[in-house]
């Protein structure tokens, strides 16, 4: 390239360039600690306003005071000093959105931090934003299939619905968020996956296992990880539901997981006592529950008319011990529409996942589930549950009648079939056979410890000898007498050959 | 207990001097020194002072403008500056602080309480890099 050619374009640029003069309203930082600046002027600065600092680092206004305005740092602060400028930028913070953002990894600003390359995007979205009203909204009846037996069946997801995931740690909280995103191949849905202080080696086995399912072509991952300051943690989600909302807007259906929001609410609270704010219950701020009302009520399902569309939030929450009365694992139970209750104890007896059918609810209910899951599944909930009580009973006796012994026979085998490897999500249809299969005594005789082995060998053998069942609930989510005549022949003829060969 | 901010004591000692004369005025200043000394406020006379500033300011529709240049602004240029300042703000007075800045090339930078409007040429070639950078 020439010099001349060089001068020439870059007189060009010259003459195109033209500033025109602007009002701008700064404020200087009085002191800087821990990612929070405070601030004197900016008389006019709005809450939750970004600003930008000199080294083009941004902020967020937080503390609007009489003097002083209490500023969230997000970025490197330590090149930000005493007497700096900071500007006042009149609009809500706002993150990136395009849908080049399918299969990259974002940090809480937006900006990629998977190392392939910069993202082009066409608009910015406000992290906060008011939740669709009541008139735009339609009532969940549409189903998330998880592909996990248990939820499915028992405790179904709608879309539009916010399903809690609660548990200890190591309970198999994220696998079934993971498995969630796996199972959507092919459902028409866009999963958003918010890590939030999570290690960045977990983030990396996520990826990749997505990767290798083939999700991260409709999966946009959000991050901000242990490493990065509170300030990040504390806005991750409200980007996450913000890129969500691009594609909600767009009529798509989309599945939000927060993982997790014990984590954002410490960071929340980090961030409030640094600002000085008065402390209450476990030393959370005071709207620490507004804190999450405001984000999970941006999930919605929207009716056609304000272009349909939808928003499926899974949030999770860590408890210690088990204690689910703690501040935040109440706050977030009383926001969201049902959770998922997974045990310590039920984890180490095998029973993974780990899903306490006692303790978890979907208020949304049986409305989100398929006409034929709603047939097989509908008493499965009652049945476990007068399983539970007559095995507790029957420790203290020998002698029971014959009605019992099968009721605690039958209550076993749904325990085993209801039991599932990772990343192994289950069609609908399969589960439809198994649960059909249940429910009908037609696994009354298979032997306990050979359960699985029947469960496989019987999905592979109704794929083709029950054909048209299948078709059925693929097409029309329910079976014919036809249908159920040919399923029946099938689980019969697979159990003679199966008992045969045992 | 409420707690006085000085934006409260400036606002209290303005409305107590307000109109105020001759011994009178002597004997409200003393009492308000005495009152600042018995609450230990007498450290935070400089900003609480800054406060009464911008409180009397206010009132009279006075602005202080904060003029930053790089070489002093000729006589005819500052009354050209005070008129179109006193059209564009509506004031009743305006008062220019003069500041000098090699740093800044050429122009000027007018400071308003909070506002700052930059016409300096360092300001432009900032942009100008800004620009070509993003280009």
């Amino acid at each position: 390239m020439s010099t001349n050619y060089i001068v020439e374009n870059l007189k060009k640029e010259i003459e195109n360039f033209s500033s025109q003069a602007q009002v701008e309203k700064v404020g200087y930082v009085i002191e800087v600690f821990d990612g929070i600046a405070k601030v004197s002027g900016l008389s006019d600065i709005k809450s939750s306003e970004m600003v930008i600092f000199p080294n083009g680092e941004t902020g967020v206004a937080l503390n609007l005071e009489e003097d002083v305005v209490g500023i969230v740092i997000l970025g490197d602060f330590s090149k930000i000093k005493e007497g700096d400028e900071v500007k006042s930028t009149g609009k809500i913070l706002e993150v990136p959105v395009s849908n080049a953002l399918l299969g990259r990894v974002v940090n809480a600003l937006g900006a990629p931090i998977d190392g392939k390359g910069l993202i082009k995007t066409e608009k910015t979205y406000p992290i906060e934003k008011v939740a669709p009203g009541v008139i735009t909204r339609q009532s969940v009846d549409q189903a998330v299939q998880t592909g996990i037996k248990a939820i499915d069946a028992l405790i179904p997801i709608g879309r539009g619905q916010r399903e809690l995931i609660i548990g200890d740690r190591q309970t198999g909280k994220t696998a079934i968020a993971i498995d969630t995103i796996l199972n959507q191949k092919g459902q028409n849905m866009i999963c958003v996956y918010v890590s939030i202080g999570q290690k960045d080696s977990k983030l990396r086995k996520i990826q990749t296992r997505l990767e290798e399912g083939g999700a991260m072509t409709y999966t946009v991952i959000v991050s901000a990880g242990a490493s990065e300051s509170a300030a990040l943690s504390y806005i991750a989600p409200y980007t996450g539901v913000s890129i969500a909302e691009f594609f909600m807007d767009q009529g798509k259906d989309v599945l939000i997981i927060y993982d997790d929001l014990s984590k954002h609410a410490v960071a929340y609270r980090e961030i409030s006592l640094l600002l000085r704010r008065p402390p209450g219950r476990e030393a959370f701020p005071g709207d620490v529950f507004y804190l999450h009302s405001r984000l999970l009520e941006r999930a919605c399902r929207r009716n056609k008319e304000y272009g349909g569309g939808s928003i499926t939030a899974l949030p999770i929450i860590e408890t210690q011990s088990g204690d689910i009365s703690a501040y935040i694992p109440t706050n977030v139970i009383s926001i969201t529409d049902g959770q998922i209750f997974l045990e310590t104890d039920l984890f180490y007896k095998g029973i993974r996942p780990a899903v306490n059918v006692g303790f978890s609810v979907s208020r949304v209910g049986s409305s989100a589930q398929i006409k034929a899951m709603k047939k097989v599944a509908g008493t499965l909930k009652l049945d476990l549950a007068q399983f539970r009580e007559l095995e507790a009973f029957a420790q203290f006796g020998s002698d029971l009648d014959n009605a019992t012994k099968q009721q605690l026979e039958r209550g076993k085998r749904a325990v085993e079939i209801l039991k599932q490897a990772q990343y192994s999500p289950f069609a609908v249809e399969d589960q439809v056979v198994m649960l059909y299969a249940l429910t009908k005594g037609l696994v009354d005789e298979v032997p306990l410890e050979k359960i699985k082995e029947f469960e496989d060998g019987l999905i592979e053998y109704t794929k083709n000898n029950a054909k048209k069942f299948h078709k059925e609930i693929g097409e029309t989510k329910m079976w014919t007498e036809k249908g159920e005549e040919e399923l029946v022949k099938a689980i019969t003829g697979f159990k003679n050959n199966f008992q045969a060969k045992a | 207990m409420v707690t006085l901010s000085n934006n409260d004591i400036a606002e209290a000692i303005y409305l107590s001097t307000k109109d105020k004369k001759g011994n009178e005025l002597g004997d409200t200043t003393k009492k308000i020194v005495e009152f600042l000394k018995n609450r230990g406020l007498i450290s935070k006379s400089r900003e609480i002072l800054e406060k009464l500033d911008n409180i009397i300011n206010k009132d009279i529709n006075r602005i202080v403008v904060k003029v930053y240049t790089k070489e002093k602004l000729r006589d005819k240029l500052k009354i050209e500056l005070i008129t179109y300042l006193k059209e564009r703000l509506k004031a009743r007075e305006i008062i220019l602080e003069e500041k000098q800045d090699e740093k800044l090339l050429g122009g000027l930078r007018l400071e308003i309480n909070n506002e700052i409007i930059d016409l300096t040429v360092k300001k432009k070639i900032l942009k100008l890099k800004e620009y070509l950078i993003k280009k």
